[in-house]
């Protein structure tokens, strides 16, 4: 495909509201001499979406988020980034793209500055006359600039971590993954992190943060695959994947066992609770429950979904094995 | 978000990525530390060998020591020559096992592949790297020792082996060829430390196979039996530097040498150039 054509499907591209994806993987395998790290992965990114990447150590986060980056050819199967095949469009489509993969990597005898002057170098959408300003900016951006001129090798964890993201964030980027990046920073530092997320997802980044951490991708994502043992065992936006979890709603009324009757009556089921019942919602919805309970005369205090979040999720994903 | 177009493939400079290199080996304090050992050595040598001449000056003779190395034209080229087989392959090698091996160990080789920085391309500017470095350092070293030369034993010293007096410019050519020589010799080291540096994540599993490589090298070229071997030992011509003390030069020896290193360039950045495109990182 060459460019001017790929400029000409722009224009029909947007008339047709198909979603366009940052990422897309598909059946990607790899092969560690005779170890399956990672299989049948096909992933799918939305542009603009903040996908968190969640699997216990060892579920093959890392060994995706290298093939999708072009660090590790895949023993089978194909990574696009934004339409176009890696490892042919590297040179297109990586300058647009940040990461922090495993961990900061940096030379412990130059200083924080220096070392991102190094990385700036070798950026190629950032001209020669502009590098000093990016470096000061992302230094500024991830809380280094009074250690800047220190040596990398005195920094502690928390603030290897920073300059790593302050790596990532060279550039403005149109797609940042971040392979673990709250490793080692304390609360505040977390926080940070959430807020450049947050940042960059305002402005149109797509973001893929890789976690164990479940209130981490909770907190800040809009979309979560779970790993576990190479494969993607569940993928889509967190609020669907959240209801589909569970199927219970929580409705307080002091009339326990009224309550039950007049549901059980519908074929709903329901168990009481101690100031109230949960419903199975399996069977129903909401407002069908709400509606049969005033048909009933029972007095309703308060109707709330209940939310297992994440943990159970990703317990009955990763346990059931 | 607006559509955006996809540019064409985009690439940084290759001047500053070149520059970034440079500054980076420059500033490691190793290579400092050898350089300055490097710039040392000549004077140290000069000044040795006047000193251990000084008592037998006294009885209206001169040494075997000092006519040998008291002059501005044998003194670069036993200094190279005495380099040549430890302090320049080690610093050759050294610069080369940071540069992938050493790189791939801290992370920054992930950092410079995903800017994107093409493993080709990758792999030219860290040959660039070592090529400088090793250059640099020969230069520098027998520069310096043909300036000792120059100040201990004056300009009217530049006598060959073979008995006749040189001019300063003719015995200054023949130190840089001497030079120019041993740097070619250092390249093909270069190459093929940058080839196991490819293969590996430890810059000291670099060291120890190069330089004890050049070491067993060393041994196997002094056992008769393995005759049919030495051809292809690097180390073999390295004798010959001394043919450029020659009046005239011999050039039969020096020239095989140049060859059998570019035979080993060659096959050195073919391994490496393989290592790199297939490399995990």
């Amino acid at each position: 495909m060459t460019f001017a054509e790929a400029e000409a499907g722009v224009g029909t591209a947007s008339a047709v509201p198909t979603p366009v994806l940052a990422a897309r993987t598909r059946g990607l395998r790899k092969l560690y001499r005779n170890t399956v790290a990672v299989d049948h992965v096909d992933l799918d990114v939305p542009e603009g979406a903040v996908l968190g990447m969640l699997g216990p150590n060892g579920s093959g986060k890392t060994t995706t988020i290298r093939m999708m980056l072009g660090l590790t050819t895949p023993t089978a199967g194909e990574v696009e980034l934004f339409g176009a095949r890696l490892p042919e469009a590297a040179q297109a489509v990586l300058p647009q793209v940040g990461a922090l993969v495993e961990g900061p990597g940096f030379h412990p005898f130059l200083s924080g500055r220096e070392n991102l002057l190094r990385c700036a170098a070798a950026e190629p959408l950032l001209r020669s006359s502009a590098i000093a300003k990016a470096v000061d900016e992302a230094l500024e951006r991830v809380g280094l600039s009074g250690a800047a001129s220190r040596r990398y090798r005195g920094y502690s964890l928390g603030m290897k971590q920073r300059m790593g993201l302050a790596a990532a964030l060279l550039v403005p980027r149109r797609f940042v993954v971040l392979d673990e990046p709250t490793n080692g920073l304390d609360p505040a530092g977390t926080r940070e992190v959430r807020t450049v997320i947050a940042d960059l997802h305002a402005a149109g980044t797509t973001v893929l943060v890789s976690s164990h951490l479940l209130s981490e991708v909770e907190a800040t994502c809009t979309h979560v695959a779970v790993l576990h043992q190479g494969t993607v065992v569940a993928q889509g936006e967190l609020r669907d994947m959240l209801e589909a979890s569970n199927a219970g709603l929580l409705v307080s009324t002091p009339e326990i066992t009224a309550a039950v009757d007049a549901l059980r009556d519908n074929r709903i089921p329901a168990r009481p609770m101690p100031d109230g019942l949960l419903v199975d919602l399996t069977s129903t919805t909401a407002p069908e429950v709400v509606a049969t309970l005033v048909r009933a005369d029972i007095p309703v205090h308060e109707v709330h979904k209940q939310r297992t979040g994440l943990e159970d999720l990703f317990a009955q994903l990763t346990e059931t094995s | 978000m607006t559509a955006q177009v996809m540019p064409g493939p985009v690439r940084a400079p290759i001047g500053r990525l070149l520059r970034s290199e440079l500054r980076w080996i420059y500033r490691r304090p190793r290579t400092l530390i050898l350089l300055g050992l490097l710039a040392l050595y000549p004077i140290l040598f000069g000044i040795g060998t006047q000193l251990v001449d000084a008592p037998v000056r006294a009885n209206g003779d001169q040494s075997i020591v000092a006519a040998v190395a008291g002059n501005a034209l044998m003194l670069p080229v036993i200094v190279l020559s005495t380099t040549m087989i430890f302090f320049l392959p080690l610093g050759t090698t050294m610069t080369a096992s940071d540069a992938l091996a050493g790189e791939a160990s801290h992370g920054t080789l992930r950092g410079l592949l995903l800017a994107p920085v093409s493993r080709v391309r990758l792999l030219a500017i860290k040959a660039f790297g070592v090529a400088v470095v090793s250059a640099a350092a020969a230069l520098m070293t027998s520069l310096i020792a043909f300036v000792t030369g120059l100040v201990i034993a004056g300009p009217g010293s530049l006598v060959s082996i073979s008995g006749t007096t040189l001019p300063v410019g003719e015995g200054l050519w023949r130190v840089l060829l001497a030079t120019g020589w041993v740097i070619v010799q250092m390249w093909a080291v270069g190459a093929i430390a940058l080839a196991v540096s490819a293969s590996t994540e430890h810059p000291l599993l670099v060291l120890a196979s190069v330089i004890g490589g050049l070491f067993v090298f060393g041994l196997l070229s002094t056992i008769p039996v393995l005759d049919w071997m030495h051809p292809f030992l690097i180390t073999e011509s390295w004798d010959s530097i001394v043919d450029v003390l020659r009046d005239p030069i011999l050039s039969e020896n020096l020239v095989t040498g140049l060859l059998r290193a570019v035979c080993y360039i060659v096959i050195g950045y073919s391994l490496a150039l393989a290592r790199m495109i297939t490399k995990d990182s």
